[in-house]
C-alpha cells in the first residue's frame, strides 16, 4: 500500500511534448482515473509511474520512495496492460502465478491464492489453457488475475478494458469496482471511456494536451467543469454549448431572457461583468425536463414551445433534438414524455444548473 | 467426391504437372538412378555387373567411412552450434535501432553473399604458414607460439579452421532469420515480464527464448541438413579434411575410381537427410 505524488513531471519523445506537467497527489488506496482524448499524456503519465518510460524531468514518489531511477521490476508494482500483454507459451496457470515464482512465494500459499484469485475471476476450468485458446474477455480476466495475485502496492490499468464489447465492458467494469473495494489498494487507471471514469474514481483526472485540465471527484467534475473541455468530454450526450449575451439584469439566449439573480451562484458573486458581453453558455442534456411532468420551483426557467425536430427513443429515456438561439440543442428526458417529432414542447430547467464560459478562454465565469 | 471437385482437382492436376515433369526429369531421376548404381560394380566404361549388397557390406567394412563420419559429425557439431550461438548474439545485440545499422548489418552479410572461391583464398592466405598474418600474429607479434604451423595442412587443426570458416560464412544467415523474429516480438511482453519483478535475464529465459523456439529450432535443422551435403567450402578450403561428401567424391572420382561404392555412400547419406527432413516437417514445422 502506497501514496503516489507526481512532481512536476514533464516528457519529451525528441522535440515534441507528450506530457507538459504534471503535478498530482494520489493517496494511499485512492482510486484514481486519467482520462482524455488520444495523445493527452495519460498513458505516458501510466507507463512513467510503472518505470516503463523515464520522466524527462520532475519526480515520481510511490510511498516515501523517489523511484526515477528505479527500474520497474524493483517498483513493487502491478499492470493490466491494454492488450493484456500475456505470455503465449505458459499456461493460464503459469501466467498468474509469473510473478510469485520470481519472488519464490512458497508453493502452498501460492496455490492457495491462485486458488482464490481463479474462484473470484471464474478461472477455474481454464487453469491448463494457453492464452490463445481464450477469448477476449477470459484473457483479459487472466490479465485481472496476474495483476492482483501480487501483494503490489500499485495497481496500475492501461485502458483495461477498451478491446472488450460493450455487454462485457459493463461487466467488467463492475469487477473491477468490486475487487478495488475488497482489496483496497491504490490504483491508477487509464481510459479514454467517461463511463468508466465517472463509475470507478475516487478522483478523476481530465488531462488535456498534457496538462491536468481538471482533478476532483466524478461529482465535481460533472457538475462543476472549470472549463468547456472538461465539461464537453465528461457526460454522455455531451453539454450543449451556445453563445449567448450577457446583460445587467438578464442572459440573452436567443429570444429568452433568463434572469441573473438565478443564474449559478459562483458565476455573479463579486465582480460583473460589463453590460453586453458576449459569453457561452451551457447546459447538459440531463437536465432539460418535460414541463408536464415537473413541478417548478423558484429557480425554474421555461423554454415555451420548442419546436422537436427530432426524437431518439433510448428505451427508459429519449434524446430530442431542438434549436435554440441557432444552435441544435439536445435533451434528454424520461420515458413518461411522449413527445412526437414536429411537436411543439415546453422545456424547463434549473437555472443553477447553466454554466457561462468565457468565449475566449472557454473558462468557467 | 462431387462432380464439381473432381473437375477442380482434374484441373489442379493440369496446373502441377509440368512442375512435377521437370522435378522428376532434374531430381526423381537421377536420384532413383543413384539407387540402382548402388547395387552394381560399375566399370568406367559403363559395364556393370549386379553386386547386390556387395557395395554396402565392402563400405561398412571401411574404416576410412567411419572416420569420415565422425569428421562430419564434429563439423556439424562445430558449424551448427557455432553459427547458431554466433547469430543469436548478433542478433541480441543489434536488434534496437541506432544510427548506421543498415551499414552494420551489410557489414554482417558480406561473407554470406561473397563467392565462396574468393573468400577461401583469403582465409588459405591468412593462415598461410610463412606468410600469413595468422602466424604473424601468434608468433612474431603476440609471441604466444613459439614456432609457425601449417593449421591449414594439418587434417586435425584443419578441421577446427574449416568449422571457424562455416561459422564465419553462415552465422549471417542464422543472424537474418533470429533477427526477425526477434523484432516481431511484442514489446509489451517484455513489459509484463518486468512488472512481474524479472531482469534482463529472466525476460531472456521467459520472452525471448519461448518465442524464439521455432526459429532457433529452423536454423539448427537447416543447417544441419546444408552442412551434411557441404562440398564446395571443405573441398576447397582444406581437401584434406574428409567429411561424407568429399569421402564420396574421393570414392567416384579419384585414384581406384568406385562409382557404385560412391553412389551407396550418398544412399546412406540421403537415408540420414530424410530422417532429419521428416523430423523438420513433423516436430518443428508442426505438419
Amino acid at each position: 500500500m502506497a501514496s503516489i505524488s507526481l512532481k512536476n513531471i514533464v516528457k519529451n519523445y525528441g522535440k515534441t511534448s507528450v506530457v507538459k506537467n504534471i503535478d498530482l497527489e494520489i493517496e494511499d488506496g485512492e482510486f484514481v482515473v486519467l482520462v482524455g482524448p488520444s495523445g493527452c499524456g495519460k498513458s505516458t503519465t501510466l507507463r512513467m509511474i510503472a518505470g516503463l518510460e523515464q520522466a524527462s524531468s520532475g519526480d515520481i514518489v510511490i510511498g516515501d520512495k523517489v523511484m526515477n531511477d528505479i527500474e520497474p521490476q524493483h517498483r513493487n508494482i502491478a499492470m493490466v496492460f491494454q492488450n493484456y500483454a500475456l505470455y503465449p507459451h505458459k499456461s493460464v496457470r503459469e501466467n498468474i502465478v509469473f510473478a510469485l515464482r520470481r519472488l519464490k512465494v512458497d508453493e502452498q500459499e501460492l496455490q492457495r491464492r491462485l486458488v482464490e484469485i481463479s474462484e473470484m475471476l471464474q478461472l477455474e476450468e481454464l487453469l491448463d489453457r494457453k492464452p490463445a485458446d481464450l477469448s477476449g474477455g477470459q484473457r483479459q480476466r487472466v490479465a485481472m488475475g496476474r495483476a492482483i495475485i501480487r501483494d503490489a502496492d500499485v495497481f496500475l490499468f492501461d485502458e483495461p478494458l477498451s478491446n472488450l464489447d460493450a455487454k462485457l465492458r459493463g461487466h467488467m467494469r463492475t469487477e473491477i469496482g468490486k475487487i478495488h473495494n475488497k482489496f483496497g489498494r491504490t490504483s491508477v487507471y487509464v481510459t479514454h471511456d467517461q463511463i468508466e471514469a465517472m463509475t470507478l474514481a475516487d478522483k478523476v483526472v481530465v488531462l488535456h494536451d498534457g496538462y491536468i485540465a481538471q482533478a476532483g471527484t466524478p461529482m465535481e467534475i460533472y457538475l462543476d467543469p472549470v472549463n468547456i473541455f472538461v465539461a464537453q468530454f465528461i457526460g454522455s450526450p455531451s453539454m450543449n454549448i451556445v453563445d449567448a449575451t450577457l446583460h445587467n439584469d438578464y442572459l440573452q439566449l436567443g429570444e429568452h431572457k433568463l434572469p441573473r439573480n438565478k443564474l449559478s451562484a459562483v458565476s455573479f458573486d463579486d465582480e460583473i461583468p460589463s453590460e453586453g458581453q458576449p459569453v457561452k453558455v451551457g447546459i447538459r442534456p440531463d437536465f432539460f425536463n418535460d414541463k408536464k411532468y415537473f413541478t417548478q420551483s423558484d429557480s425554474s426557467f421555461i423554454f415555451e414551445a420548442m419546436t422537436i425536430e427530432l426524437v431518439e427513443p433510448m428505451g427508459f429515456d429519449k434524446e430530442v433534438l431542438f434549436n435554440l438561439a441557432g444552435a441544435s440543442i439536445k435533451a434528454r428526458l424520461d420515458l413518461r414524455s411522449d413527445v412526437k417529432r414536429g411537436e411543439k414542447l415546453d422545456l424547463l430547467i434549473d437555472l443553477s444548473r447553466v454554466l457561462l464560459f468565457d468565449t475566449n478562454s472557454e473558462l468557467r465565469l | 467426391m462431387s462432380p464439381l471437385e473432381r473437375a477442380e482437382a482434374n484441373f489442379a492436376w493440369k496446373l502441377v504437372l509440368p512442375t512435377i515433369a521437370v522435378l522428376s526429369l532434374l531430381i526423381l531421376y537421377p536420384l532413383l538412378y543413384n539407387i540402382y548404381l548402388s547395387f552394381f560394380d560399375v566399370q568406367l566404361n559403363g559395364d556393370k555387373a549386379f553386386v547386390g549388397l556387395g557395395n554396402y557390406t565392402k563400405l561398412l567394412a571401411n574404416p576410412d567411412y567411419y572416420s569420415a563420419i565422425g569428421t562430419t559429425a564434429l563439423y556439424l557439431l562445430g558449424t551448427v552450434v557455432g553459427t547458431t550461438l554466433l547469430g543469436l548474439a548478433m542478433a541480441l545485440l543489434l536488434k534496437d535501432p541506432f544510427p548506421g545499422r543498415g551499414l552494420v548489418n551489410a557489414a554482417i552479410m558480406l561473407p554470406y553473399v561473397a563467392p565462396v572461391i574468393s573468400v577461401v583464398f583469403g582465409w588459405q592466405f591468412l593462415f598461410d604458414p610463412i606468410s600469413g598474418v595468422f602466424n604473424y600474429l601468434m608468433v612474431d607479434v603476440l609471441h604466444i607460439w613459439t614456432e609457425r604451423v601449417n593449421l591449414i595442412g594439418d587434417p586435425d587443426s584443419a578441421l577446427g579452421v574449416v568449422i571457424l570458416f562455416d561459422i564465419w560464412k553462415h552465422a549471417p544467415i542464422a543472424y537474418m532469420l533470429i533477427l526477425s523474429k526477434l523484432v516481431s516480438i511484442p514489446r509489451d511482453q517484455y513489459e509484463a515480464a518486468s512488472i512481474d519483478g524479472y531482469g534482463p535475464v529472466g525476460r531472456f529465459f521467459h520472452v525471448t527464448l519461448p518465442e524464439l523456439h521455432f526459429v532457433l529450432a529452423t536454423v539448427i535443422l537447416l543447417r544441419l541438413i546444408w552442412n551434411l551435403n557441404r562440398f564446395e567450402d571443405v573441398y576447397l578450403l582444406a581437401p584434406n579434411v574428409q567429411t561424407l561428401p568429399i569421402f564420396t567424391y574421393y570414392q567416384a572420382f579419384t585414384g581406384v575410381i568406385d562409382q557404385g561404392l560412391a553412389a551407396a555412400t550418398s544412399v546412406i547419406q540421403l537415408g540420414v537427410l530424410c530422417v532429419f527432413i521428416w523430423f523438420y516437417i513433423k516436430k518443428v514445422m508442426k505438419w
